[in-house]
């Protein structure tokens, strides 16, 4: 695996989303820039560790699930199944 | 009191615990001074304790209970310190029982589905275990991975599945109790460690749940157990409008689904926040005002029918399903809401760095809509007033099967560094104000909490009458040198007349 700190530390363009938040990679949202520069500011943050950030909390959210459960049931499926 | 370092006290604690088991040092003693409800950090040091001690059983926790009796030192129990009515937090300094070193399974019995376990343990890690065996002690508040059983008991605490599996109260069927004094008794329904139904003499499981430490300390507890279920289904709708989510909230709750654990209300200012910091609500139209959530668990062919009845209810009101990935997720973070993003945004909108509190009554369904424009209004003053206040909105849970009442809570984002005399008596008169609301309509002040802060404890005469008189009556009784975590719940007045 190739890491170039440049490459890294170059996040992609930001698309506004709201009038309080920008994304910049799918499903990941920030707040607007302009409004975190007061009282908080924002940092600097690898790409993938931005990612990274994500996808744990996404694992830790099917880890929560597993303690209650073995299976977690689709509502879409469900739907699917009311419609027929 | 304080206890100085070479006091005979301290002498005496080593020899019964061990020297490592009681804690002088100031780092040790600042981390057992608060908990996460706000708390006005520039007077920390009025709330430190004087030492803290690690029990490692109950007879150790009886000689401790014996000693500070005896010599009348202030004792606040503690287990996992995350109660929001600062139960655990000493209002007199004294001696800090932290209990999380009394966390074993004792015992595991598959036939009576039960198992006994040291009260410092958590359930979530109790689960990990239970999972081995296909079974769950099914206590799931929104602190589950470090909120600890003797809290619970402590606080009679409130899960978010309990429409299907019940409440701390319900779960927990029996436990070894410390009195004040140091005599350890064991209380449930009747003697049994494992009874879950007796009619025999007073029901004291009761009285010795929730009381906030102030009645003494448990140790040991004997708990209910479930098969854990096969199947969890979490389905959330978006709403255009609060009143039809409303609607939908109160015929889920009352359709009679065998596996439904529960049901939740989110209002418009809970959506705003959500909309704003939240990234699963942030790409929602803002055409939507209002959200509802329900649980099913079970056998898969259960949860199944269940959950396609539970749709088409909800279509029929004119929800929008918002999708599995919302639907699992915000599920799942429900159990352990210290993921909340902890940032707020002054009036300007700039991010500031915020803690949570939530503010928890329970009010009956048809009071759900006039408590929360009530609630908002206070919330709308404070904010007016300062920027160390940030209104995020309001959820109602339902608290059982039959959708009777709700917990109903609102969030409230606090700046706690900017929190100076002045914003404090603020938020304690909003306190004092919602508690008035709630009881103006005929609710309880807390469902799951307790209500022991500063500004809603005023009003708990109010809200128990003659009540109130019983328990000040109690509390002499039990624990007449007022040793268990004074100044809690206004019980001095136990003692005025005495003194
Ligand atoms: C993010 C978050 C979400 C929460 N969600 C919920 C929720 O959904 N439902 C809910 O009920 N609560 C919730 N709470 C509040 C809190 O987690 C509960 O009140 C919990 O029961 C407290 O347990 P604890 O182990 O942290 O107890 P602590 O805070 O240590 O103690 C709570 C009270 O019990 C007393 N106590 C402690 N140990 C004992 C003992 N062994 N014997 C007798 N008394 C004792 C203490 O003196 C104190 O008065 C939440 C808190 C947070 C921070």
């Amino acid at each position: 695996m190739k890491y170039r700190y440049q490459d890294e530390m170059s996040p992609p363009p930001a698309r506004r989303v709201t009038d309080v938040a920008i994304t910049r990679f799918e499903h990941v949202f920030e707040v607007e820039p302009a409004l975190m520069t007061d009282h908080v500011t924002q940092q600097d943050f690898p790409n993938w560790d931005t990612l990274r950030l994500v996808r744990s909390r996404a694992d830790h959210l099917a880890w929560m699930h597993r303690h209650f459960a073995d299976k977690v049931l689709s509502g879409e499926e469900l739907l699917h199944d009311l419609d027929e | 009191m304080t206890v100085l370092l070479g006091d005979p006290v301290l002498a005496e604690l080593r020899q019964i615990l061990g020297p490592e088991h009681v804690l002088t040092g100031r780092a040790d003693r600042l981390n057992r001074t608060r908990v996460p409800a706000p708390f006005p950090v520039h007077r920390w040091a009025e709330r430190m304790p004087d030492l803290v001690v690690l029990p490692a059983s109950t007879e150790e926790v009886a000689e401790v209970l014996r000693l500070a009796d005896s010599l009348r030192i202030p004792v606040v129990p503690r287990d996992g310190g995350t109660g929001l009515t600062d139960g655990a937090v000493p209002l007199r300094g004294g001696i800090v029982v932290d209990v999380k070193r009394i966390n074993q399974i004792k015992e595991i019995d598959l036939d009576n589905r039960t198992c006994t376990v040291g009260t410092g343990i958590n359930a979530l890690k109790l689960n990990e275990v239970l999972g081995r065996h296909g079974l769950i002690y099914p206590d799931d508040p929104a602190s589950y991975p470090c909120s600890l059983v003797g809290g619970r008991i402590g606080t009679s605490g409130w899960s978010l599945i309990g429409s299907r599996y019940g409440h701390t109260r319900d779960l927990v069927l029996s436990f070894d109790h410390v009195l004040p004094g140091g005599r350890v008794i064991h209380v449930g329904d009747g003697i049994g460690r494992k009874i879950t139904k007796s009619s025999s003499g007073y029901q004291l499981k009761h009285l010795f749940m929730g009381h906030q430490g102030t009645l003494g300390i448990a140790s040991e507890a004997t708990l209910k157990l479930f098969p854990k279920p096969e199947a969890e289904f979490s389905p959330f709708w978006a709403f255009e409008d609060y009143d039809s989510a409303y609607r939908a909230v109160g015929a889920l709750a009352r359709a009679g689904v065998a596996t439904f654990a529960g049901a939740v209300l989110f209002d418009e200012w809970k959506v705003d926040y959500l909309r704003r910091d939240d990234e699963a609500y942030i790409p929602q139209p803002s055409s939507v005002k209002a959200l509802v959530c329900a649980a099913l668990y079970g056998y898969e062919d259960e949860v199944r029918a269940g959950g396609r009845r539970l749709l088409r209810i909800a279509r029929s009101l004119g929800a929008r399903y918002l999708g599995d990935e919302i639907s699992e997720g915000d599920w799942a973070a429900r159990h352990d809401r210290y993921a909340t993003p902890l940032h707020g945004r002054t009036r300007s909108g700039q991010v500031v760095p915020m803690s949570w509190h939530c503010e928890d009554a329970s009010i009956n369904y048809t009071n759900l809509p006039a408590v929360r424009l009530a609630w908002h209004e206070i919330a709308d003053r404070l904010r007016r007033e300062s920027d160390v206040f940030d209104d995020w909105g309001m959820f109602a849970y339902t608290n059982g099967a039959t959708g009777a009442d709700y917990l109903t809570e609102i969030d409230i984002g606090i700046w706690e560094q900017r929190l100076d005399d002045a914003a404090w008596e603020a938020w304690v008169r909003a306190k004092r104000d919602l508690a008035a609301v709630t009881l103006a309509h005929g609710g309880s002040i807390s469902a799951c909490h307790g209500s022991c802060r500063a500004g809603e404890v005023d009003l708990v005469p109010e809200e128990l009458g003659g009540g109130y008189d019983v328990m000040l009556a109690i509390k002499r009784a039990i624990d007449p040198n007022n040793i268990m975590n004074p100044g809690k719940y206004l019980l001095d007045q136990a003692y005025a007349e005495k003194s």
